[in-house]
Parts: C-alpha cells; sequence; structure tokens
C-alpha cells in the first residue's frame, strides 16, 4: 500500500514517477487524479484511468520503435494528453523534454536539434506547422504526433501521424505498464528541462527520475499541508518549465494535490473562477495582471462602490504592517475581517480567488508591491527561489501566514542554502540536477566537485531569511560609478498596471533611461474611457496622453528611488514583444533579452541619450545661471 | 435559457447532469426554498381578498407566459390572447353542460382545442409578418368571441354559462386555500415546462427565428414546422388556462374576454420585459394588481366616495400611462430594472464584469 505521507525523500530517490503512477492505480484507483475541461464538463480522471491512459499510450509510442534513452519532444499548451504522453515515455525509458508554446521557429529547431529529438508530440496544428518546415534537417527525427488534429485533413507527410489514431487501437493494461517501468531506473535520466535562456541558447538540464521526485518532494515538506488535504489547483504553466511539471505531473503523485485542466489557455480566467482553486501556483506576471484588473476594475466602479474600497483598503494597510510587525490584536483583525467579508471577499469570488489558503509564486522576482497589495486582499502570497537545476526542488520559500514581502524565505529541511564571499547564493543537496546536456564545460562551470551549486544569483540573509539582492549578476554601473540593479527598477516599474515590461539602461552612462512596453488590455482600456481615438498598438503607444499617463507612472516610480536610481527619460515601444517571432530580445517565458534588447530599439536608446541638443541650448545660454 | 457560468467561484460540472440543474450554487438553492416557503405559507396569513388576487395573478401567469414564448422567445405577435382564454373557457363551459364532463376531459379538451386553433391561426404567420399577422390573430378573437355568444343566446345562458366546481374522488375544490394550491401548481408546472422548452432544441430554434429567419432557415431549422410550433404550444397552455379561469369563478361569459384582455396580456409581457420568463411573471403580478393599487391610492385621497364614478376611466388612463412610461423609459421591463438591482450587488464592488471569466 502507498501512503503518500508515509514516502520519504529517500524512497522516492528510488522510484520513478511511471512506477509512482502504478503504485497510486493499485493503491487508490477510484481517488481522483486530475479533472480537465472538455466540452464545458470537468472529466475527472481517477488513478486507475489516468495509468490506464498511460499504459495505452505507451504501448502505442512502443509500437512505433520508442526505445531507452531516445528523447521525445512535447510541445504544446497544458493539457491531460501532454502529461500523458510524458509518463508514457518516461516508462518506456524515454528521456522527455518539452518545448515553450511560444517558442520561435529558431528556437524549436535549435532544440529539437541539440535534444535529438526521436519524436515530437505536438499538441495541433499550430505546433506542427513550426516542425514541418524543419524535419528534413531533424534527421534524427522519426514521427510527429499530433494530438488535435481538427481541421488536418489536407496535411499528408509520411511522418505525421494522429495521436487517435495511433493510441485509439492500442490495448494495454497496468500489468504490462509495470513490466516497462520495472525495466527504468531511478538514476536513469527522465527529462530535459531546457532554461529559458536570457544570454545564449538555451541550456537543457538533464534530471533523473529518483532526483526529480525527490527534489520536488522538499516543495511537499516546506508545505505540509499538501499532503494534508486535498487540495484544488489549476495547472495553466506551461509544463516545459519545471515549476508547470511539478504541479500538473509530479505534485498530484507525491501529494493530494489535484490539477484542474481548462479548456484553453485563453479561458485561464473563465477556469480560475470555475475551479476557485485551494492552492495556486504561478509567476509574478499572473498575479500582476489581475491586480491590474482588479484596480482597473474598481477606478471604473460607481462613487459609492469606490468609497467603499478605498476604506476597506486603508484599513487593510494598516492590517499588513502589523502582521508583518507581529503585533496585530484581536480588534484589528475582527475590522479587517469585516472589510474582508463586505470587499475584498467580493472581489477575489470573482476571480476565483476566495478558496486560496496560499500562493505560491516564483520563476521570476516578484515585486514586494504586487505581493503586498495581494496580501492587503486577504490572499496568503508566499515567494519561493528556485531554478532549473535544482531538478524539480526550491532553494528557499516563505512559510506561514503573510509573510512579509522583499525574501525569499528560508531553505527546505536537507538542503544547504549558502552565500558566497561575492554574495553568491550555492545550494548543496543529494537532489539536483545531472549535468546540461551535451555541455560539459556550463555544467563544471556551475557545479563544483564538492556538491555546491552555483545559481548566480546574489542574495544576503535578513533576520534568517534569504533576500535576493539581484539575479544573475547583472548589475549597471553608471559612469558616475554608481552600481545599479536594474531588475529593483523594472520591478517597480512593471507593478503599474500600464506597463507590462521595463527595461532599464544607463551601462557606462550618466543617467538611467527606460523602455517600456505598455500593457495594451490596461492602456486602451484606459484610452477608451478618456475618449482617445487610436487605431492599434503602435497608434496608441504614440499617443500624447498615453506617454503622459506613463510619465505619471514613472514620477510615482522615481519618488521610491534613490537619486541615482532615478529614470531621467523613457521611451515607450513601438510594438508589442512576442516570443515567437525571430529575433525578439525576449525568451517565451517573457524574460528580457537586455544585450538585444539595445540592439533591437537602438535607435530609440540613443535617441535617449543625445545630447546635443542639449548642448546647443547650454551654449545659449552660457554662464548666465553660473553667475 | 442559455445558462452562463454560476454566479459563485467553485461550481465546476463534473457531469452534464449538474449542468441541466436548475440551480446551479447554494445560494440560488436556499432562495429559492426560501422563496417555496413564503408561497406556501401565504394563503394561512392572508385574508379572502388577497387569497383572490393570488390566484388571478397565478392565472394571469400562465395566459402571460404562453404568449411571452410566442412574441417574447418566438417572436411571432398576437393580439387574439384573450380569444384562445376564451377558447379553453367556452370548451370546458359546454362540455361541461352538454356532457356532463369531469374536469379531467375538460382541460385537456380544452388544451386540444387551443393545439387546434393554435395550428389554424399560425398558418397565417407563414406567409405574414408584424401588424399584418397581429391583425389576423385579431380574427382569431373576434371568431371565437363570435362562436362562443352564438352558444350562448341560441341555448339560452345569455348571461353566461354556469360551472359546477370541480370534483376529485368527491371533494370538490371551492376552498380559497385549495384554489390557491392547485393555480400555484399549475403556474409553476408551465413555467418549468417553459423553462424546459426554451432550454432545449425547440427554444433554441424559436429564438433563432426570432433573431433573423433566414439565417435560422440556413442553420437548418424547419421554420414552418417551428413557427407553427409555437403557436400550437402557446395557444394550447392559454386554453387551458381559459379552462382553469372557467372553473374558478364557475361561470363563462364572452364579456370576459374583451380586445382589452388581449392588450392586457400584451402589457404584461412588456412591462415585465420581452424575451425573460421571470418578466412574464413580473408582468402577470403588475398588471393583475395595478387596478387594484390604483383603486387603494383613490381611496387614499380626501373625499374619496366622489371619485368612485370615474375609477374605470382612471384605471384605463394610468394603465395607458404606465405602458407608455415604460416603452419611453424602460423598453426592458420590470426584469431590466430587477436585473439592475441585482448586478449592482453581484459586481460588487466594481460595475462591470473585472475579468472574462467571472459570472455577470
Amino acid at each position: 500500500m502507498v501512503d503518500e505521507e508515509a514516502i520519504t525523500r529517500d524512497a522516492l530517490r528510488n522510484r520513478t514517477a511511471p512506477s509512482l503512477l502504478c503504485e497510486r492505480a493499485r493503491s487508490s484507483p477510484d481517488r481522483v487524479a486530475f479533472r480537465s475541461k472538455h466540452l464545458g464538463i470537468y472529466r475527472e480522471r481517477n488513478f486507475r484511468d489516468y495509468a490506464l491512459l498511460v499504459a495505452r499510450a505507451a504501448k502505442a509510442l512502443a509500437g512505433i520503435g520508442l526505445i531507452k534513452g531516445e528523447r521525445v519532444a512535447i510541445m504544446g499548451d497544458a493539457c491531460e494528453e501532454w502529461m500523458i504522453c510524458d509518463l508514457a515515455s518516461q516508462s518506456l525509458g524515454a528521456i522527455v523534454f518539452g518545448i515553450y508554446p511560444t517558442a520561435s521557429a529558431a528556437e524549436v529547431e535549435y532544440q529539437l536539434r541539440d535534444g535529438g529529438a526521436a519524436i515530437f508530440i505536438a499538441e495541433d496544428q499550430e505546433y506542427v506547422d513550426k516542425v514541418l518546415p524543419i524535419i528534413d534537417r531533424l534527421p534524427d527525427m522519426r514521427a510527429v504526433i499530433v494530438i488535435d488534429d481538427s481541421a488536418m485533413f489536407d496535411y499528408d507527410h509520411r511522418k505525421l501521424m494522429s495521436y487517435e489514431k495511433l493510441v485509439g487501437p492500442a490495448e494495454s493494461d497496468l500489468d504490462w505498464l509495470e513490466a516497462q517501468v520495472g525495466r527504468v531506473n531511478a538514476c536513469d535520466p527522465a527529462i530535459i528541462v531546457y532554461t529559458s535562456g536570457t544570454t545564449g541558447h538555451p541550456k537543457g538540464a538533464l534530471i533523473t527520475h529518483g532526483k526529480h521526485l525527490a527534489a520536488t518532494a522538499n516543495l511537499v515538506d516546506h508545505y505540509p499541508t499538501l499532503t494534508e488535504k486535498q487540495h484544488r489547483t489549476v495547472a495553466y504553466l506551461p509544463l516545459c518549465h519545471i515549476l508547470g511539471r511539478d504541479i500538473a505531473v509530479t505534485l498530484p503523485l507525491i501529494s493530494r494535490l489535484v490539477p484542474h485542466f481548462g479548456e484553453d489557455p485563453e479561458d485561464l480566467a473563465t477556469t480560475m473562477f470555475e475551479v476557485a482553486p485551494t492552492v495556486l501556483f504561478t509567476v509574478p506576471r499572473y498575479l500582476q495582471k489581475f491586480a491590474a484588473q482588479i484596480v482597473v476594475g474598481i477606478s471604473n466602479s460607481s462613487k459609492l462602490k469606490r468609497t467603499s474600497y478605498e476604506f476597506a483598503m486603508r484599513l487593510a494597510r494598516r492590517h499588513v504592517r502589523r502582521l508583518w510587525d507581529g503585533i496585530a490584536t484581536g480588534a484589528d483583525e475582527a475590522a479587517y475581517r469585516a472589510c474582508h467579508a463586505a470587499v475584498f471577499r467580493p472581489i477575489l469570488n470573482k476571480l476565483g480567488f476566495d478558496c486560496l489558503e496560499f500562493v505560491i509564486c516564483g520563476g521570476a522576482p516578484l515585486p514586494p508591491e504586487t505581493m503586498a497589495l495581494w496580501q492587503m486582499y486577504g490572499v496568503n502570497v508566499l515567494e519561493v527561489y528556485g531554478q532549473t537545476e535544482e531538478a524539480g526542488g526550491i532553494i528557499a520559500g516563505q512559510r506561514g501566514q503573510f509573510p512579509r514581502p522583499g525574501n525569499v524565505g528560508t531553505a527546505p529541511d536537507g538542503w544547504d542554502v549558502r552565500l558566497a564571499d561575492d554574495g553568491e547564493v550555492l545550494v548543496r543537496s543529494p537532489d539536483l540536477f545531472e549535468s546540461y546536456w551535451h555541455n560539459e564545460d556550463a555544467t563544471r562551470a556551475v557545479k563544483h566537485a564538492d556538491g555546491w551549486l552555483r545559481t548566480g544569483d546574489i542574495g544576503e540573509w535578513t533576520d534568517g531569511a534569504l533576500r535576493l539582492i539581484d539575479r544573475a549578476r547583472d548589475f549597471i554601473v553608471t559612469s558616475g560609478g554608481k552600481t545599479i540593479s536594474p531588475s529593483f527598477i523594472e520591478n517597480i516599474l512593471r507593478a503599474s498596471p500600464y506597463i507590462s515590461e521595463a527595461v532599464v539602461f544607463g551601462h557606462g552612462r550618466k543617467y538611467l533611461t527606460a523602455l517600456v512596453e505598455i500593457d495594451f488590455d490596461m492602456v486602451s482600456d484606459w484610452a477608451r474611457r478618456n475618449d482617445i481615438a487610436y487605431t492599434g498598438f503602435t497608434n496608441l503607444a504614440e499617443k500624447p496622453q498615453v506617454v503622459r499617463l506613463i510619465k505619471g507612472e514613472f514620477d510615482k516610480a522615481n519618488a521610491e528611488f534613490a537619486r541615482v536610481e532615478q529614470i531621467k527619460t523613457f521611451r515607450i515601444l513601438p510594438k508589442a514583444l512576442d516570443p515567437e517571432e525571430e529575433g525578439e530580445p525576449v525568451t517565451p517565458t517573457r524574460k528580457i533579452k537586455r544585450t538585444q534588447m539595445y540592439e533591437r530599439f537602438k535607435p530609440l536608446v540613443e535617441a535617449m541619450y543625445d545630447d546635443s541638443e542639449g548642448r546647443l541650448l547650454a551654449g545659449e545660454v552660457g554662464d548666465v545661471l553660473r553667475a | 435559457m442559455s445558462r452562463g457560468m454560476p454566479r459563485a467561484s467553485g461550481y465546476f460540472r463534473t457531469d452534464y447532469a449538474q449542468d441541466l440543474a436548475l440551480t446551479q450554487t447554494r445560494l440560488e438553492r436556499a432562495s429559492l426554498l426560501a422563496f417555496a416557503v413564503m408561497l406556501a405559507a401565504f394563503p394561512f396569513l392572508a385574508t379572502a381578498f388577497y387569497l383572490d388576487l393570488a390566484c388571478q395573478v397565478f392565472l394571469a401567469a400562465i395566459g402571460a407566459l404562453s404568449l411571452m414564448l410566442l412574441t417574447g422567445y418566438a417572436g411571432q405577435i398576437s393580439l387574439g390572447h384573450a380569444g384562445l382564454l376564451a377558447a379553453g373557457a367556452f370548451t370546458a363551459g359546454i362540455l361541461f353542460r352538454e356532457f356532463n364532463a369531469p374536469f379531467w376531459v375538460t382541460l385537456p379538451a380544452a388544451a386540444a382545442v387551443g393545439a387546434l386553433l393554435g395550428i389554424v391561426f399560425g398558418l397565417p404567420s407563414l406567409r405574414l409578418r408584424g401588424l399584418y399577422l397581429a391583425v389576423s390573430t385579431l380574427a382569431l378573437h373576434f371568431v371565437v368571441v363570435y362562436l362562443g355568444g352564438e352558444y350562448e343566446s341560441k341555448r339560452g345562458y345569455s348571461t353566461g354559462i354556469m360551472i359546477d366546481a370541480p370534483t376529485i374522488g368527491g371533494y370538490a375544490i371551492t376552498n380559497g386555500r385549495v384554489w390557491y394550491f392547485v393555480l400555484l401548481v399549475a403556474a409553476a408546472a408551465t413555467l418549468l415546462i417553459c423553462i424546459n422548452l426554451l432550454r432545449s432544441r425547440t427554444g433554441r430554434a424559436w429564438r433563432a427565428i426570432r433573431a433573423h429567419e433566414t439565417v435560422a432557415e440556413a442553420l437548418g431549422i424547419n421554420i414552418a414546422a417551428y413557427k407553427l410550433l409555437a403557436f400550437v404550444i402557446s395557444s394550447a397552455m392559454a386554453a387551458v388556462a381559459g379552462a382553469l379561469f372557467a372553473y374558478y369563478r364557475h361561470f363563462v361569459s364572452v364579456e370576459a374576454f374583451s380586445l382589452f384582455l388581449s392588450i392586457q396580456y400584451v402589457a404584461m409581457i412588456i412591462v415585465g420585459g420581452m424575451g425573460s420568463l421571470l418578466g412574464a411573471l413580473l408582468g402577470a403580478v403588475f398588471v393583475t394588481l395595478f387596478p387594484y393599487l390604483i383603486e387603494a391610492a383613490l381611496q387614499q385621497l380626501p373625499n374619496a366616495q366622489s371619485y368612485a364614478g370615474v375609477l374605470f376611466a382612471v384605471n384605463y388612463a394610468a394603465f395607458g400611462v404606465v405602458m407608455i412610461l415604460f416603452l419611453l423609459f424602460e423598453p426592458l421591463g420590470l426584469v431590466g430594472i430587477w436585473h439592475r438591482v441585482q448586478h449592482y450587488f453581484l459586481l460588487w464592488p466594481f460595475k462591470h464584469r473585472p475579468v472574462a471569466g467571472a459570472g455577470k
């Protein structure tokens, strides 16, 4: 009998994900493994169904010759077939890697070539279209399997096959699957996860079965409620990302988390509302976007409603500050609860956030403002810090109720975290990634013989919690010699609902400047309300009123910065950043590649430093002012 | 009725049976239960006068619901509704007088007569639209009332046909409270039939026809069949309401089915709110109670006795004014007001839906 609470990390280190699935199918066959929305209904899959689906897919994949050690690439949004194909491939000993649904054609080709995929599984036509033009340049690729083949009646390629036609006739059972799984060792490689690669090509982190399970278990140990009771969550992050994989595939096998898949990632808001998750794993962007929708929605509301909200916010601000300081009294609590019931709960209900016990936010630095705002709304947001190289585990994470924003908490039990002399965060654990795929140099650069892994991030300890000062040694040194962390400034700028992306420049310059991508939804909404006519993104970005709006946001942000950190001027990007486009300075996870950003928008940046006009005027004025 | 999403988060459906459930959220179930308890308790608290008002409202509700199906959903205008009520009432009266038929024969017979009339007077709708259709349905009214009047005078019931109270197992339904529950059940059953018709293929076809006939036909909807079906179902329901009315009043006379009654039913669905079953119910309540409200208001005036003579005129005039005011200022009807009030609280503290997914 498998009792998930009893599985220790040591035991997990000797298991594989497919073997856990088989055990679950035997011990608790009727328990719900996940729910996936199809034609309006959340189909419940229990562990018996789940294992049988995986068994049939594995049989089909074995039928087209997939063997141990070969690579399978999966590209598409989070859906049940993604997980089924993933576990099916793993149970045959194949190594799975996912490709971002937003990856550009060049990135797809690079990863397929680098990973040497034998089978490419595409969610639908969109991804097939990305691979078919380059398939002749990929000698290892034997088959392209498409899950949703609607509108593809005109496709004819000898390597292309439909998932339904392939898996439909396959007959299999649990015994067969167990026999296959038995041949896979826990120390065999299971997955490759490509890092987003803000500098150079993405690197594939190779992770073994057992270490992935044991590493991910550190999340469960850090947040024991995950095994104490059943939790609903929404799986919407891309499964090729290590966090997405943890939520959809791994955690359900080692905790009592039940992921829910929406019909389409576009319907995320609907899915959230319907599912009303009790635990949410997310990246900062979503929290910012949802918070911006609330803030803008309130600002459009009627006077009475807005006043009630503002009154509640005043109380909430005082309340969270007392919570952080640990001096909240029963009376504060009661007053806040009343506000919460009257104002914040109805707000959260509309987003499906009213049942949340806590939100785990990772993947990128979470602006403290965003975190504080959600805490005021009564959502216990916790920031975690981890990287692909930790094989699914986290380096540190905040715990408890409503911690003060600004740090990433403490390391999980059994994981050693220390700071190098220069402040770089180092981590040591038996469960880290093996190596970068076909890139020994890169592996040696971060993995030391003594077991410590270099994260490349700079941190410090404050009151026992790890605080990250900067990620990836990304500093700007101005011509005045001041060292400035651009990500700190960018985070504050991004806290504005109207700014979706900000990139700060100023290395070797006199002052700091920024390029800004406006949040099209929010700014267009604002423009409509203010009767500003526009035709499209570029036109909207050029409107003088919009420039003034963004200027106002900058002035607000500048008020918080030290003088050297202040942004002198900015330019709005004339187009939205699209990771699917060739040569865009943004990774599929929407991380900015700073140097490429400069190359791409050089004239805009240089225009901000063009001081010929200034010199001309200064010449005219002469030294009158100095008198 | 195309159901949107539940109004509170956290209600996901894992099978289609849940999708079909009439109530989705706890709040909906609780308020429905509270409303049912209120309706059940009413006759034990109300006087005979209020009991009679409630019964009138239930009868009007059945008629208004049937007209709403035809006009509010299928988009076929009708001014012959009083004629259909009359047809039902006379069917019950004649069968009782001539053959001493019990109510379990007369009610289905009334429905059958209504359905038949529905076919006959639905036929013009295949060719005519708008005003022309309205005039052709007006003909139905005059034909039925003429035939009813002829029967009355030829058989010597010139003041009207008396009907005995219906009996079930030797028990005659004469008590006001029993009538209250009988009519309540009848109205509730009609409502349920309408709800289910509207959320099935039939209702969707009707709405498609109302939106655009040509597009509906291009979608494969048999326009002629569904239009006739709308007339048949609506007429059968109206005729049953007429028969129930006859039993409730113990009396049938052409006097009760004037053209003004047709106008009143049209008023119910307009004041209530076109294209909404709730609108039909609200309209039935409003139009039924309105004359009593006017009367009560006049009583409050000083020297009330002297106005007694003009009460009728004031009533008609006020009714007309209210209709005009609704058409001018609240074309969505009472249900529009209700939805606005509801949205104010459902959207709290927002004014508009903040995110695409959230309930309305």
